[in-house]
């Protein structure tokens, strides 16, 4: 059965082609520049950049900062993200809907603004927090300031927080209640049976939200700019910023020998990722055999448990938000005040929507959102697919060349497409724009993917093969159906995650192809935050549509 | 009768020789106008309506696109080796257009709208530098008194601006790299004089952001008071209660130049851009929407009291010194 007649041999190495394809040559041509002297992807071969790259005094304090900061925004976000779902999946706690789609809010926020918004609020000078506090307790100092590592990991595990939920919530969506019920049923309590049944269960989501959070923030940029520089605390995002930016003739060859140690650590991740989850048949809950998920009833606790998620969504939503509003209406950067609000105008608003290149932007970015994580979340459904059910070393292989664009850094990332794209006629092009999307955030669409397919048993589909069917129909009739949350999930976070996209679209984003993104750089480029801030909520308006557009027909499809 | 025959056929000859400019204007402009477009490859903030005014005046279209100074170099090199650059223009900081003339980017051509410019902006065959990218202090004027405002560098240093100061990195951005060199080979009389005002600006712990652009802002919001900055913000940022420091020594910026592309898509439209670029119309276009200082004679930013303020530009320093003197910073600054 596993000769190359196969159907799912077939399947996995024609996705082997297509994933490769999109993902393994800007990559090749990071690999050829960070070799070849000059500055581009061809030139006489050399080691140097590595050398330099690598006996940098100053790495290994980078090196150890990162960690902290991967590490402790992972933690936090996962962390988070299990609470919220599984208050927001499991329990009775009032009004859900509105949870489901505010924990999801802050992924559709450009990370500048939000990271912008909390210096406002936290910055020990006249952050807003910090002023109450000092009034109320008559202190001499702001007790918090923002600029330190560990307001690193708070801003930035926030941002990762919606990410890590739209892959824990599907599994914990699907998850069978009846193991839980077996599991008080033998004695234990709540607790015991959260830790003993609940979370093994859900290993395989868990370490997903974990993945690709150390992934993404490893990757992460605004965040490390705009609260570690104030803060003099270097990561490696901006480390390789400090590399490309000393200087006008940038090596990104340079850049691209330190992209590839988070290359390898991404790829070893995936690796440890596999292992721990190899035993998949163990996490499936959803088999044919019935399957009801129950909901637990919170009883006291449902109020004060409800005020603390109202907490946390203050905190990631209505306070960035109202800072954006504010902002987009102040005439400059000020502090609330009367006075500022006998200044407010519409002045910015009008200078965005009257202005042609932002309308354009708009235009290209939603075409992007809507047709990129369309055919993204397609490709994850086949990868995905294949990822889980098909244990095969080519499966290994496909799983780590989707992360391939993914794992290497942003700042980098984006030049290898250019090199890549330039020889192609896609240059310049909306097309290089979209395919550049699709193969550096295809895991944002197979992460939820494979870990609602985890739960799945192969007792459906082969039903199904037995009485029948092929393997495609197979996949629409029963295996699809079953995944619409994950599918909701993919779309919503390609979608999110397209509209607001930078790295790539500034390389690439070409007069005529203008994206939000890079209309929103310039802005802050040129110090304009109120113009920056109204297009902001442009794009959070955009994106909220998107939102729940795909929860309503992924509702329909589930209830038909 | 024999003079008068004389000034006839000078004026005549004269007449002939403005009639033949105009024709070969024409002509050129009428090949510019057949190319369609010229691409525009630049840098800078909010020119848009130049290139509105250019597509207007000229009837041929004009198209920018907005590269960062970190990809400027990367971009362009690449492009050109793969025979597909776009550009027709390119706008920079001298240094830029120096790496890319080394790398036969740039074609030869001396702009006729540039007869009125200082000499020295005439670099070479290549490279025309119109304006200075200029930095200054602009402080917060609703909450520094006028009598704290700085009246030199050195008034930096003071221990009243402690926590008060906000700047772009020392350690990488080139444009403030240069500007603290250029502070010791313009303004300091000595090394150590130099070094003492550096040491004493590190002692006053400055914040840093990643370049100039989000320097204001921490000021117009009180956060900090004062930046080292560029005092184009004055005009962009108004109404914010920005000011700038009318100091006693001069204000030094690097270079911006423009110059055509070496096989431009479309070479008549690159010339007809750059000319109309380096027109009085373009740069009072630029000096009043911007703010930017340009070196057509007579202009100036509205900005008070800029008229009068002695504007140097500072020495392009190649990337080796860059990297060297950031790391020296970085150290002095001690930057993480």
């Amino acid at each position: 059965m596993n000769g190359p007649t196969n159907p799912r041999t077939r399947l996995t190495w024609s996705l082997i082609f297509i994933v490769g394809a999109l993902t393994v040559f800007p990559v090749l041509m990071l690999v050829l520049g960070s070799f070849s002297e000059g500055l581009t992807a061809f030139g006489h071969f050399t080691t140097d950049k590595y050398v330099a790259a690598y006996t940098d005094p100053a790495f290994f304090e980078v090196i150890a900062n990162t960690a902290i900061f991967v590490l402790g925004t992972s933690l936090l976000s996962t962390v988070l993200a299990l609470f919220l779902a599984y208050l927001n999946t499991r329990t009775d706690i009032p009004f859900k809907g509105l949870f489901r789609v505010i924990s999801i809010v802050p992924m559709m926020i450009p990370h500048l603004l939000f990271a912008v918004s909390w210096a406002l609020l936290l910055n020990p000078s006249n952050g807003l927090v910090n002023l109450a506090l000092k009034q109320a307790f008559g202190l001499d100092e702001a007790p918090f300031n923002i600029y330190s590592l560990w307001g690193m990991i708070l801003v930035e595990g926030l941002l990762e927080l919606p990410i890590a939920y739209l892959i824990v919530a599907p599994a914990m969506a699907s998850f069978d209640v009846a193991l839980e019920e077996s599991s008080r049923v033998c004695g234990a309590g709540t607790w015991r049976t959260l830790l003993r049944v609940t979370l093994p269960v859900l290993r395989p989501a868990i370490l997903a939200a974990f993945t690709l959070g150390i992934v993404r923030s490893l990757a992460s940029f605004a965040v490390p700019a705009m609260i570690g520089m104030p803060g003099r605390v270097q990561v490696l995002a901006t480390h390789l910023y400090t590399m490309i930016s000393t200087g006008f003739a940038t090596d990104y060859g340079k850049a691209a020998a330190v992209g590839m140690s988070v290359l390898v650590a991404s790829v070893t991740l995936i690796v440890v990722y596999r292992a721990l989850t190899a035993e998949s048949e163990k996490f499936v809950t959803v088999s044919s055999r019935g399957f009801r998920p129950t909901l637990i009833e919170l009883g006291r606790a449902r109020l004060p448990l409800f005020g603390l998620v109202g907490l946390l969504s203050l905190a990631l939503i209505v306070l960035p938000v109202a800072v954006l509003l504010y902002t987009s209406f102040v005439p400059y950067s000020m502090v609330p005040s009367s006075r500022a609000f006998s200044l407010m105008s519409l002045r910015h608003w009008a200078a965005v929507l009257e202005d042609p290149i932002s309308l354009l932007a708009l235009k290209n970015s939603l075409f992007l959102a809507v047709v990129g994580a369309t055919l993204g979340v397609m490709l994850s459904v086949f990868v995905a697919y294949v990822i889980v059910k098909v244990k095969s070393r080519a499966a290994g292989l496909l799983e780590s060349l989707s992360y391939l664009s993914f794992s290497f850094p942003g700042i980098v990332i984006g030049v290898g497409f250019m090199w890549f794209f330039v020889q192609t006629p896609l240059y310049a092009t909306i097309w290089a724009l979209l395919l550049g999307y699709i193969a550096t955030y295809l895991p944002y669409g197979i992460r939820p993917m494979a870990s609602a397919f985890v739960q799945i048993h192969g007792h459906l589909e082969e039903s199904s093969l037995v009485c029948g069917a092929s393997p495609l129909t197979t996949m629409r009739r029963i295996i699809v159906p079953l995944l619409i949350p994950g599918i909701v999930s993919g779309w919503i976070l390609l979608a999110s995650m397209f509209v607001r996209e930078l790295t790539l679209s500034v390389v690439l984003s070409r007069p005529g192809t203008e994206v939000l993104a890079v209309q929103i750089l310039r802005f802050s480029e040129d110090g304009l935050w109120g113009r920056l801030s109204a297009l902001g909520i442009v794009m959070i308006f955009i994106s909220t549509t998107l939102v729940v557009l795909a929860t309503v027909v992924g509702n329909r499809f589930k209830a038909a | 009768m024999k003079k008068l025959l004389v000034a006839s056929l000078f004026i005549l000859g004269a007449a002939q020789a403005q009639a033949q400019n105009q024709l070969q204007d024409m002509v050129q402009l009428n090949k510019a106008r057949a190319e369609g477009k010229a691409a525009f490859y630049a840098n800078i903030t909010a020119v848009e309506p130049i290139i509105k005014a250019f597509t207007a005046d000229t009837g041929v279209t004009g198209e920018y696109t907005r590269i960062s100074t970190s990809k400027f170099v990367a971009t362009a090199i690449t492009e050109f080796e793969a025979g597909k650059l776009q550009a027709d223009v390119v706008q920079a900081p001298l240094p830029v257009l120096d790496l890319l003339k080394e790398k036969g980017v740039l074609a030869s051509y001396r702009s006729p709208a540039a007869a009125g410019y200082p000499e020295w902006t005439r670099k070479d065959e290549q490279v025309q530098i119109f304006g200075i990218e200029y930095v200054g202090l602009i402080y917060n004027k609703e909450l520094v008194k006028p009598a704290d405002v700085p009246k030199r560098y050195e008034d930096l240093t003071l221990p009243k601006w402690k926590d008060k100061i906000v700047m772009a990195n020392p350690a990488n951005h080139p444009t403030t790299i240069s500007w603290l060199v250029g502070l010791k080979e313009n303004i300091f009389k000595t090394e150590p004089e130099w070094r003492d005002f550096l040491k004493g600006l590190a002692a006053n712990k400055p914040m840093f952001v990643a370049s100039f652009g989000p320097t204001p802002a921490p000021v117009e919001s009180g956060e900090k008071l004062i930046a080292i900055s560029m005092p184009k913000y004055i005009v962009t940022k108004a109404p914010a209660p920005l000011d700038w420091a009318r100091l006693s020594q001069p204000l030094m910026g690097s270079p911006r130049a423009i110059a055509v592309a070496a096989k431009a898509p479309h070479p008549a439209a690159a010339r007809a851009f750059v000319d109309y670029w380096l027109s009085q119309k373009s740069m009072e276009i630029l000096a009043k929407d911007v703010g930017e200082y340009v070196l057509a004679p007579g202009i100036y930013p509205p900005i008070d009291g800029i008229k009068d303020a002695k504007v140097i530009a500072i020495r392009e320093l190649s990337d080796d010194e860059i990297q060297k003197w950031g790391a020296e910073f970085k150290k002095i600054f001690d930057v993480k």
